[in-house]
């Protein structure tokens, strides 16, 4: 526990290492000879990969910068507990724990999926293919990483690290679509893959300078919201509704459990759309943005609901908050304060024709996940083209675009963005299910586990033992 | 104050860093609180939080009249390696620089209080269900006094006896004054109060897996503070620790749940939770002295001995109720072997070689590290705890353990309608 400081590890220092772990005594001088004639090169070659880009900038590490980026990350990785529980609370209180572990269990998943290869897909320098991934290799196992990441001042570690946070969350979100009936088993096969095939290439697309570099989306619109409702909605699709819905509807088991995991995801949010400014100075629109959007929805779901059936509900205030912030996310370092506000009222409002629909439909996203981060994700990415503010978005080079081709082009620009979005989390949703489907992996748990309840079926343990009805009951 | 001006910017960010990591290790005890209640009968619950939340008050009290300058400030004489001096009493040095200035000593002891509180709320998962609150509260401020300061001072204060003036031992960020203490401590404890009268033939499940979840959650979110937060600097070393504590707790969470899928077929919510906590708390002493890589070891093999240490005590039949002794004490003296081996001073320069780096020598530190830690703190419990018989009983009656403690201890129930008991 001293005051210590991260060497200023060059590059030379690495050759030198990897020249020595390659150094082998007692061969042959021939045998050395050739060795050395591969490694000196390969060496060389690797060198040159691990010289950040912006080396000559010579930037440093900015204190208050690197706080900000690792207490955002610390408050996104909560959001996916608070998730865990916003899930967890709409369900049966036999499903509960399987609900929240498919939240859990991308805490170690995706930790590690980000950590070997997907970090690197999503931003590093994808040569050839830079257009729509990043080189696998380069940063993979987050070594390698430069000192200072390129064009900000933090080090790169701490951008990884913020950035596995989303990688945890997108995911989970998914589940929430497919809750009381998905089999655990096929759930942790689905979205490994799913995150190096669909996640990080669409990450690269947007932010590691790919295809969508145009699309205005500050903190993961497209890339967090519309890919995991899209794809909560295919999946839903393929696995088909629970048996007993919709004939019999049931109330959540905990509504206080949804209202504890709203307050976390809120405050989580900070973190999520205030850390995406990835730099002290300007964080404050965001975190401002984020906190007033979330209120509109709040305040807009409830009107509405109370227009509609005389009364509001606590459900209903924590979906509309959730719905609100979700519209601001591709938004909030973009658009004024009073901007922010209608993106969260109409994102709350059109989230909620979108539920009332999905009952009409009979189409069981059991917990909403496409109707409020499909809908509201891409309801935000068109209304940040409508929204953006030319001041705010100077920088970006969106900002070009809305100088030079006004607003109508701005919004067919995120419109494209959407839509690539959609294919690709579609597309590759059907291609991951379908060659899990091939190689014999059970989407569902059997009719058995589904009425008996997925916790004591999928993991042999009940959430409250001690409830009347239980078989554990003494 | 005139060291303040010199590099503003700086000692803002590191102080403001340090005080948001203090607040985020502060959390961790009402977390850890949720996590133990999760655990036990739902007639035990408000007792079970209340251990951890009483020592929010009672370290707190202590750490401001003597605590902070026991553990903290330089000693003299003799005993400087082993305890600090009373100069610091009170606080009074609240606005003096620390160290070479960029942070204030209010920042750092506010920081290190989050420690010396859930240390001792660590030890309580042991004896849920059954000890007397009034014998527990005695114990947390014995403990701490004569258990905690002094160990804190040998590992991380001026001149101690372990850290890096004396013997040496890499301890980042509590691996032997957090971890293995509160987990050697609880084993003794656990001995010396008692199995519950229904353990082990009445095993009771969880009342609220939601509440361990939750609790684990939260534990995790403040882990960053904890080990981030213990560089003091915002730096490239906190983003190393912030970095290694992520990926050892997945790590960790993930091998547990392989681990149970193997022998039991079914993955648990809990498994998943416990490794969890298991990873975290291995790479506690590792998280500014490992790389990535060294932290996914380190967290695979938590996950890996912390299971096994934990089949072991159930066949002990020790009723180390909540599983403190596997999951921090044996985390903890992993995650300080784990230091002695994977550590790496390209990693960072103020630490050391590991064995596999070819630095025996601090492997061999390391292991007389937590062999010192081992006996100081199990001779110590076992000390307190018996003169503390003398003057009260340590347990609950039959009658009042049988009927629930919160009832009992407290006057007040956690659940009045819905649950049965």
């Amino acid at each position: 526990m001293s005051t210590l400081n991260i060497p200023g590890d060059g590059a030379s220092e690495t050759v030198a290492r990897i020249t020595e772990s390659f150094r082998v005594p007692s061969q042959s001088r021939q045998r050395r000879f050739l060795i050395a004639a591969l490694t000196v090169p390969a060496a060389q070659l690797l060198a040159a990969g691990f010289q950040p880009a912006h080396a000559a900038e010579a930037a440093t590490v900015s204190g208050p910068d690197n706080l900000l980026l690792l207490l955002s990350a610390a408050m996104v990785l909560l959001m996916t507990p608070g998730l865990a529980f916003f899930y967890g609370g709409f369900v049966q209180g036999r499903n509960v724990l399987n609900t929240m572990a498919m939240s859990f269990v991308m805490m170690g998943l995706a930790t590690l999926v980000w950590a070997s290869f997907g970090f690197s897909l999503a931003f590093a320098d994808g040569g050839a293919a830079q257009a729509v991934v990043g080189n696998p290799f380069r940063y993979a196992l987050l070594e390698n990483l430069p000192e200072v990441w390129g064009g900000l001042a933090v080090p790169g570690v701490s951008f990884a690290l913020f950035q596995g946070m989303f990688a945890i969350i997108t995911p989970a979100l998914i589940s929430g679509a497919l809750v009381e009936r998905i089999s655990f088993r096929f759930w942790c096969l689905f979205t490994p893959i799913w995150l190096l095939l669909v996640y990080s290439p669409l990450a690269h697309m947007v932010w590691g300078g790919g295809l969508l570099g145009k699309d205005l989306d500050f903190a993961g619109g497209t890339v967090v919201h519309i890919s995991s409702g899209v794809t909560a909605l295919v999946l839903a699709g393929l696995i088909g509704a629970r048996r007993q819905w919709p004939q019999s509807l049931r109330p959540p088991h905990d509504v206080t459990q949804i209202l504890l995991g709203t307050g976390l995801l809120w405050f989580g949010w900070f973190g999520f759309n205030g850390g995406s400014q990835l730099a002290v100075g300007g964080a404050e629109i965001p975190f401002t943005t984020t906190h007033v959007a979330a209120a509109a929805g709040l305040v807009a779901w409830s009107l509405v609901e109370t227009w509609r059936d005389g009364k509001p509900t606590a459900v209903g205030m924590a979906t509309g908050a959730v719905a609100g912030l979700v519209g601001i996310t591709p938004a909030a370092g973009f658009v004024t304060i009073g901007s922010a506000m209608a993106i969260g009222a109409i994102t709350a409002v059109l989230c909620y024709v979108s539920v009332q629909l999905k009952v009409k439909l009979r189409f069981d996203d059991s917990l909403d996940t496409y109707a409020v981060h499909g809908v509201g994700g891409t309801a935000g990415a068109l209304l940040t083209g409508v929204f953006a503010s030319a001041e705010l978005i100077a920088a970006h080079p969106a900002g070009q675009v809305l100088a030079e081709q006004g607003r109508a082009a701005l919004v067919v620009g995120q419109l494209q963005a959407v839509l690539v979005a959609y294919g690709l989390a579609a597309g590759g949703t059907f291609l991951i299910a379908g060659v899990l489907r091939g190689c014999g992996v059970r989407f569902r748990v059997p009719e058995s586990a589904e009425n008996l309840g997925v916790d004591v079926a999928e993991h042999g343990e009940e959430a409250y033992a001690e409830r009347v009805g239980s078989p554990q009951r003494f | 104050m005139q060291l303040f001006a010199a590099d503003t910017a700086l000692h803002s960010a590191n102080n403001g860093f340090v005080l948001i990591s203090a607040a985020l290790v502060l959390m961790m005890t009402p977390a850890l609180a949720l996590f133990y209640a999760g655990f036990v009968r739902s007639r035990n619950v408000l007792n079970t939080m209340v251990m951890s939340f009483a020592a929010m008050g009672l370290v707190s009290v202590l750490w401001v009249l003597f605590g902070y300058s026991l553990a903290f400030s330089p000693g003299s004489g003799p005993l400087a390696p082993f305890i600090g001096g009373l100069q610091w009493a009170g606080l009074s040095n609240w606005s003096a620089p620390y160290g070479d200035g960029q942070l204030s000593h209010g920042a750092v002891a506010f920081f290190q209080l989050t420690f010396a509180i859930i240390t001792p709320a660590l030890i309580s998962g042991a004896v849920v269900e059954r000890m007397n609150f009034r014998a527990w509260l005695a114990f947390v401020a014995l403990w701490s006094t004569f258990v905690y300061l002094p160990l804190a001072h040998m590992v991380w204060g001026p001149g101690g006896f372990l850290g890096p003036e004396g013997l040496g031992a890499l301890d980042f960020a509590g691996g032997l004054v957090v971890e293995m203490a509160s987990g050697v401590g609880a084993a003794v404890t656990a001995a010396v109060v008692g199995r519950r009268r229904s353990y082990p033939q009445h095993n009771s499940p969880p009342h609220n897996v939601p509440f361990i979840l939750l609790g684990a959650g939260l534990l995790w979110f403040g882990w960053f503070g904890f080990n981030g937060g213990s560089g003091l600097v915002s730096g490239n070393l906190a983003s190393l620790a912030c970095l290694t504590t992520n990926t050892a707790g997945a790590a960790a969470a993930l091998g547990w749940m392989v681990i149970e899928t193997v022998q039991r077929g079914k993955p648990t919510a809990v498994g998943v939770a416990t490794g969890a906590v298991a990873g975290l708390v291995a790479i506690t002493p590792a998280a500014g002295f490992v790389s990535p890589l060294g932290a996914l070891v380190i967290g695979f093999a938590a996950a890996v001995i912390c299971n096994w240490a934990l089949q072991l005590k159930n066949r002990s039949g020790l009723d180390d109720s909540l599983d403190v002794l596997p999951v921090h004490g044996v985390a903890g003296f992993l995650g300080i072997l784990f230091t002695g081996l994977l550590a790496l001073k390209s990693v960072n320069p103020a630490g050391a070689d590991g064995w596999l780096a070819g630095n025996l020598a601090q492997f061999v530190i390391q292991l007389k590290a937590a062999g010192f830690t081992l006996l100081w703190v199990g001779v110590g419990t076992f000390v307190i705890l018996t003169l503390l018989k003398t003057l009260m009983p340590l347990r609950a009656s039959d009658a009042d353990e049988r009927q629930g403690l919160d009832i009992n201890a407290h006057g007040e129930e956690a659940y009045n309608t819905e649950f049965t008991v």
